[in-house]
This record gives structure tokens, C-alpha cells and sequence, in this order.
């Protein structure tokens, strides 16, 4: 197929997705997508960057940019939280010449001119590798699994724009969970917040957003949630944990990233290390759907 | 920009004509445009949670209520989900005044808020940027349990990822640190 795409795993994909990251690793190898990690990447910056200084949140995902750019390829982040923070310096940083040189200023030796374009995860596997494709290289059809997309905020809200899926009813990741063989169930919560990363400040909130969302998951009697996000995966995972009172949800809703069912429709199989990382255990209803 | 003018009204508060035009530079976002359609707010996920919702928020920057705008706890609470950005029919970007509202706040009064501990995070987290160039999250978390006296609370959690395989004991360092310390150093001294 021959896609190459400049890789940027971020910090969580090294350590509280490290499943996200391997699973990305095996699918996306499956595809014959090519994945260049970016030399000597930095953190985008995330909240802490543009709560208190913006102009770390247009400098820190810019040196990104950059060195993307020099590799002459699009950047991928698969982390949501991430992928915002491109997209937004990104349009910044190319509408305003002058604000681009002012950026270009705070990461001198690097220059970054623009032409870095940003792909999530679903934009890659429905735009440019393509559903049917997908369809097609299935050996392990995940036939009879009842899931629900969970998107979570960040990958179609753009400010004065449009994104590629629909901004308040997105589709994409239905569109890839129907091609593996399994069935996306309609629900409510697609886009709700799962009050990402308040989950270390304001632990009250997270769980009442969280379990919301988890309780709309069980009233369509889904088995099992997918995302495409590292801090919806942790928050509705953690929720179910039982390892603080409130963290005692009873849904037993394994929640897993996209890229791990579409590995295992591909017929990876994952060492068992794989499900380890998940606090509710997806290894049960694998398990009963004969997947594993 | 001419000096601002605090004009005390008749309820006490106080309105500052230039915060108005401040807020209008810093975010290029059109806020006189609002009607107050209470789209943002009726999304917002947060809203249950806030002092001032995104609604009251624009209206006080439209009134120039600087002081009752920059000490709501609402804008530390915000989770930056863009649900109001995308839903406002006048195209405000209103994720992007509530961060600026933030950022203007730190400015002027640091931690001086009741949600002081998600002003601490965050500095923690930029503190863990800026020594590896990519965030050590085993050693930022250990760092906010201390510095908010609740290292108990979060044990058993903390344990359980650490024997699931997600947290790392050693820091990733990037290999070209200067660069960074010299992003952070010059993004000091530009204001904003």
C-alpha cells in the first residue's frame, strides 16, 4: 500500500498506554502502514501548557511540527489529547505569518513552515488505508461482539472549522468495528466527557462523568466499550478498578483501543501481557465469542 | 492600550472597560458577538460543577467584571472539551477565552484560587516537561500526592499500575534537552 507516516507515540503511549502503542505497532505492520517515530520527540504541552502559557502551547507541539516536516510526512498522534494540541497550534501557526516567526523564534535551531499535516488514528484507517481494505485483510472476523465507539471530546471538535468525520454524530469508528466483523451499537454517550485529566485533581467530577457514560454502555447491553483515546480508555477502565471506594463501578465492561481489535481481527495474536494492562479483564468475553 | 478605567456599579462590583479589549486582543475571538443562547452552557459537562458557567463567563468579560471573571473556579474546572466552541452559533471560540481567562488569572494571582491543586499539577507537569522533555508521569504523580498531603489515598491505585506494567521508575529523556530548556526560557520572557 505503501503509506508512511511520521509516528508520534506522546508520553502516555509510553506508560499508561503502552497497550495503545504495541497494539498500533502490530495492526498497523497488519496494513503495511509504515510508522516513522519521529526523532527525538517532545511532549505537546497538554493542559498544563495552555492553562498557564500559551506560548508554550504553540512552541512545544511546534518543535513536533518541525521535525515532522523535515522528514516530509504527515504526523500521526494517536493519543485525542495530543492530536488536539497539533491541530490547534497547527491552525494557528498557519494562518498567522507573524505569529509563526515569533514561534519559530522559541524553537530556533528548528524551523517549522507550515506544512505538517495531522492525522488521528481513524482518519488513517478510513481515509487513506480505507474501510474496504480493512474488511478485506480480516482473518478473524469479531463476529457477534456488541460495541460501543466511544470518542470522547477531542477528535472532531475544531474551532472555525470542519473536521474530517461529523462534528457531534462522528461515524468513523463505527465505520471500522463493522469492517472487523463486530457490531457498533447505537448509544448516547459517544462524545460525552469522561472528564479526562481531572481524573488527579477532581476525582468527584470524573467519576460522576465517567459513570455516566459507563451506565449508558450497559443500558444498550454493549459487552465492551472502544476508543481511541488514552485518557477516556484510563478513566472508564479506572472507574471499574475497585481500587478506591469511589472508583467501584459495576459495569465489567472491558474497554478497549481500537487498534487492539483491529490487531486481533487481523489475526495478531497478543502475548497475554496485552490484557494484563486493562484493570477490567477483556480476556472473558474474548473468551466467550471464541476470539481467543 | 489605554489605561483601565474600574468603575465601582451599584452592586458592589467593579468593571474595568479595558479588560474587555484585553481579552478581545489576546484570544482574537469576536465575544461582543454573544447573545446569550446559553447553547455552551446547556452542553457543557461541567456546567453542574461551576460558580460561572462558559455563558456567564463571556458575559462578564463583555461587562468587564475582571474580578469576578478571573476569581470564578469555573476556569480551572473546565476540561478544554470544546463542546461550547463547536456549539456557539456566533463561532466564538469560547474554550479558547475560558483558557485565556486561566492563563490571565495565573498572571495576575498565581495559585491564589480555591482549586489552587489543579494550578499545582499543572506546574508540576510543566516542571517534568521541561527537565526530560517528555513527562515522567510515575514521578509527577509521586510529586502531587506529596505536595497535596494525599499520597494514602491514591496507594492502592498507584500500586496496581505500577504491577500492571504502566507507569515507569526511570524518565525518558529526549536527547536534545537545551532545546526545550531554551523553548521554556524564551517563552518566559514573551508575555502570554
Amino acid at each position: 500500500m505503501g503509506i508512511q507516516i511520521a509516528y508520534f507515540p506522546g508520553c502516555s503511549l509510553h506508560s499508561t498506554a503502552k497497550e495503545y502503542n504495541d497494539s498500533i505497532k502490530a495492526s498497523f505492520g497488519s496494513l503495511g502502514v509504515e510508522l516513522k517515530e519521529v526523532p527525538d520527540w517532545n511532549c505537546c504541552g497538554a493542559t498544563a501548557a495552555h492553562s498557564l502559557n500559551e506560548s508554550l502551547a504553540l512552541a512545544l507541539p511546534a518543535r513536533n511540527l518541525a521535525l515532522a516536516e523535515r522528514e516530509g510526512l504527515p504526523l500521526f498522534a494517536p493519543c485525542s489529547a495530543c492530536y488536539h494540541r497539533f491541530i490547534l497550534a497547527n491552525r494557528k501557526l498557519r494562518s498567522d505569518d507573524e505569529l509563526l516567526l515569533e514561534v519559530n523564534e522559541l524553537i530556533d535551531p528548528l524551523v517549522y513552515k507550515g506544512g505538517t499535516e495531522v492525522r488521528n488514528i481513524l482518519e488513517i484507517l478510513v481515509e487513506d488505508v480505507g474501510v474496504k481494505t480493512i474488511k478485506k485483510m480480516v482473518k478473524r472476523p469479531l463476529k457477534g461482539l456488541r460495541l460501543v465507539s466511544y470518542y470522547g471530546c477531542l477528535l472532531t471538535r475544531v474551532p472555525h472549522g470542519q473536521a474530517s468525520d461529523d462534528t457531534e454524530n462522528p461515524v468513523y469508528m463505527d465505520k471500522v468495528v463493522e469492517a472487523l466483523g463486530a457490531e457498533p451499537v447505537p448509544w448516547p454517550s459517544k462524545m460525552d466527557c469522561c472528564g479526562a485529566s481531572l481524573n488527579l485533581t477532581e476525582e468527584a467530577i470524573v467519576c460522576r462523568l465517567s459513570s455516566h457514560i459507563l451506565d449508558n454502555a450497559q443500558a444498550v447491553d454493549a459487552q465492551a466499550v472502544v476508543t481511541s483515546c488514552t485518557l477516556c480508555q484510563l478513566n472508564l477502565d479506572m472507574m471499574q478498578s475497585g481500587t478506591k471506594p469511589e472508583y467501584n463501578h459495576q459495569a465489567g465492561l472491558p474497554v478497549f483501543y481500537i487498534s487492539e481489535l483491529l490487531a486481533l481481527a487481523l489475526g495478531h495474536d497478543f502475548p497475554s501481557g496485552q490484557w494484563k494492562k486493562h484493570f477490567v479483564d477483556p480476556k472473558g468475553v474474548l473468551e466467550k465469542e471464541g476470539l481467543i | 492600550m489605554k489605561q483601565s478605567e474600574r468603575i465601582q456599579i451599584s452592586d458592589g462590583s467593579v468593571v474595568d472597560q479595558g479588560f474587555t479589549q484585553q481579552v478581545i486582543q489576546l484570544t482574537g475571538e469576536e465575544v461582543m458577538s454573544c447573545f446569550q443562547c446559553m447553547k455552551c452552557t446547556n452542553g457543557c459537562p461541567l456546567a453542574p460543577e461551576m460558580d460561572v458557567p462558559p455563558n456567564k463567563a463571556i458575559r462578564y468579560v463583555q461587562l468587564g467584571m475582571r474580578d469576578a471573571a478571573l476569581a470564578a473556579d469555573s476556569i480551572w474546572i473546565c476540561a478544554t472539551c470544546y463542546t461550547c466552541t463547536v456549539r456557539c452559533p456566533n463561532d466564538i471560540d469560547i474554550a479558547h477565552v475560558m483558557d485565556t481567562l486561566r492563563r490571565m488569572a495565573y498572571q495576575s494571582q498565581g495559585d491564589a484560587t480555591t482549586k489552587s491543586h489543579i494550578v499545582h499539577f499543572h506546574e508540576l507537569f510543566l516542571k517534568s516537561l521541561k527537565e526530560y522533555g517528555r513527562v515522567n508521569e510515575t514521578k509527577l504523580l509521586a510529586k502531587y500526592e506529596l505536595r497535596e498531603g494525599r499520597f494514602l489515598k491514591d496507594a492502592k491505585l498507584g500500586m496496581k499500575m505500577f504491577f500492571m506494567g504502566k507507569m515507569n521508575i526511570f524518565p525518558q529523556k529526549i536527547q536534545n534537552k537545551e532545546q526545550i530548556e531554551k523553548i521554556f526560557e524564551r517563552a518566559s520572557k514573551r508575555k502570554g
